[in-house]
């Protein structure tokens, strides 16, 4: 059964406010066509989470779309601290959100436990840090110091996550949501397969037959999508590896905008607000920029030898 | 005969600081920037067996620009592996396979704690920082962290307002009492003036070297804490010809590196 829709009806028949969404990426491939919908939308009182969360965090957190943050570390990367999570926090603009804090190495676990069917996961980090002194929303079932069942010594344990929903981008997907990815990871795997359900946004839509060819690709089976999205250079600013590369230019544009409120209103207006879709988006940056700008960001190509599979 | 040319800047002295610490055959934890060319300059002079991999998922990646970021796309083709976080912070790190890790933070104590999630009151702060990521992570579980920090009273602390990332903790005793494992914990914290290294005993960070322009009075007075001196304090060997040669002609043609100086590595 195809699942393939637009990612407006993905994100208005499976984002509801307030619920629990696992965002993936690492610079590599942040699903900002989803994003951009889910404030065009206005979705509110969100949790979100991933590790290592980048602009796209800080786009929602500014939006008003986030009530809640399971954080391991937000920022603008080169370009330093991520403007509206501090504005949330320091000054309660647009609203303060509540955070919880976890590592890179704790919250990919809980996802793992998560996606896993496991009810808690020990972890090594964490213990005798001030980590283990800040709790939010998750109060008290942040984390557990127990002794070890085995040995006695003693271990943390942190709960498994199952997010409500996961929006991820991947290069390619079929129509029943089969999704491909290669490259840098980040925790992306785990939380897709964390989720209730997972949105696939990807660079191109291909044949059941094509996932075929090369299945150890998969990261996520269909039985787990509820929509596939095909939104080609969805990840921008952000890359996708195969197809286009980070646009630098682009983020230091969006930390100056982002410096104040003002700005980022604007911003918003600019590639949010004022385009229908992603289409729309990518016409609007190539009369901005020109296409030349536009193309340099292709990637070139470079194949890897052919596998097969057969016997 | 090894030569040191004198027109080296401070971030190369610092860079080449951390490649000393590296030994053949390690497993190196890296971010971008110092760490990334610390490491290298390593592998390109007395180490050239040290694996390096980058917590976003990557292993063995040589680059063909230098990497912005952990996640930076030039990381991907050429890599030995990729994974994600689970399988480099997880299996590799938290497996206890990784030999060395370098960290930056907002503030540093005596202890080799760091922060990077809160200046001030972590309710009402002063300055919202990223928090940990890798950081925590990579100080509580690789072997020999080596800390790079600007040397002030802003940057130095004799406690950091937060611990966001362990050190010694408290002092002797206290990484074993959480759990930690064994023959963990910092080595060294490479600044703009000096080497710190950490006493066994008191697991203090010490006076172990003092760069060619500065003297150990200077670098006492720059420390907020009561600084000791090691018995064997000495100047800071300065870059060689070599290690300045592989920085500039083969790691950093551009000389990127100079982005430090403006962040106060003078």
């Amino acid at each position: 059964m195809s699942k393939v829709m637009t990612t407006a009806e993905a994100v208005d028949k499976f984002v509801k406010n307030g619920d629990f969404l696992f965002i993936g990426g690492y610079i590599a491939r942040p699903p900002f066509a989803a994003i951009h919908e889910i404030i065009r939308q206005k979705k509110k009182d969100l949790t979100i989470t991933r590790s290592n969360a980048a602009d796209d965090f800080d786009m929602l957190i500014g939006a008003g779309c986030v009530k809640r943050f399971i954080s391991t570390f937000i920022s603008l990367g080169l370009y330093g601290l991520a403007r509206c999570y501090r504005r949330s926090i320091e000054h309660g603009i647009p609203h303060k959100i509540e955070i919880e804090e976890y590592t890179n190495l704790s919250l990919p676990m809980m996802l793992m436990a998560g996606a896993l069917g496991m009810p808690f996961v020990p972890v090594k980090d964490m213990v005798g840090t001030d980590l283990m002194n800040v709790k939010s929303f998750i109060g008290e079932k942040k984390y557990k110091m127990i002794e070890s069942p085995f040995d006695g010594s003693p271990v943390m344990v942190v709960p498994a996550l199952n997010p409500d929903t996961a929006i991820i981008h991947v290069q390619q997907a079929d129509e029943e949501g089969n999704a491909q990815m290669w490259g840098i990871g980040g925790d992306c795997r785990w939380g897709a397969n964390a989720a209730k359900q997972v949105i696939v946004s990807c660079e191109r839509i291909v044949t059941r037959e094509t996932i075929g060819k090369d299945p150890s690709r998969t990261i996520v089976p269909s039985f787990k999508v509820a929509a596939v999205t095909e939104e080609p250079f969805g990840a921008h600013p952000g890359y996708s590896p195969g197809f286009y590369d980070v646009d630098f230019a682009m983020g230091y544009y969006y930390q100056q905008a982002s410096n104040t409120e003002e700005g980022f209103k604007e911003f918003l207006d600019e590639w949010v607000y004022d385009v229908k879709d992603r289409k729309e988006y990518i016409n609007h940056y190539i009369q901005k920029y020109g296409y030349e700008q536009f193309d340099k960001l292709r990637a070139e190509f470079d194949y890897s030898y052919p596998v097969s599979y057969t016997y | 005969m090894t030569t040191h040319p004198d027109d080296y800047i401070k971030p190369e002295l610092m860079a080449c600081c951390g490649a000393r610490e590296i030994r053949d055959n390690d497993v190196v934890i890296v971010g971008t920037g110092f760490p990334s060319m610390a490491a290298n300059i390593a592998v390109h002079t007395h180490a050239p067996g040290a694996k390096m991999m980058q917590e976003s998922g990557v292993f063995d990646s040589h680059p063909k620009r230098p990497a912005l970021s952990v996640g930076d796309p030039c990381l991907n083709p050429g890599a030995a592996m990729i994974g994600g976080l689970v399988e480099v912070m997880g299996m590799f790190l938290q497996g206890g396979w990784v030999d060395v890790g370098f960290l930056s933070g907002s503030q540093v104590d005596k202890y080799g704690n760091i922060n990077t999630t809160v200046i001030g009151d972590y309710n009402k702060p002063t300055s919202r920082l990223p928090g940990s990521g890798g950081a925590n992570p990579i100080g509580a579980l690789t072997k020999r962290t080596l800390i790079i920090a600007v040397h002030n009273s802003r940057t130095f602390a004799e406690k950091v307002d937060f611990i966001t990332t362990p050190g010694y903790l408290d002092g002797p005793g206290s990484r074993e009492k959480w759990g930690l494992p064994a023959n963990t914990g910092p080595e060294v914290i490479i600044t703009n003036k000096a080497v710190l290294r950490f006493d066994k005993d008191t697991k203090e960070a010490c006076l172990a070297s003092y760069h060619p322009d500065t003297t150990i009075d200077e670098v006492v007075k720059l420390t907020p804490w009561k600084l000791k001196v090691a018995d064997d304090v000495h100047e800071t060997e300065p870059p060689t010809a070599e290690e300045l040669r592989v920085l500039r002609e083969v790691l950093d043609p551009f000389r990127m590196i100079k982005i430090y100086e403006k962040r106060g590595y003078v």
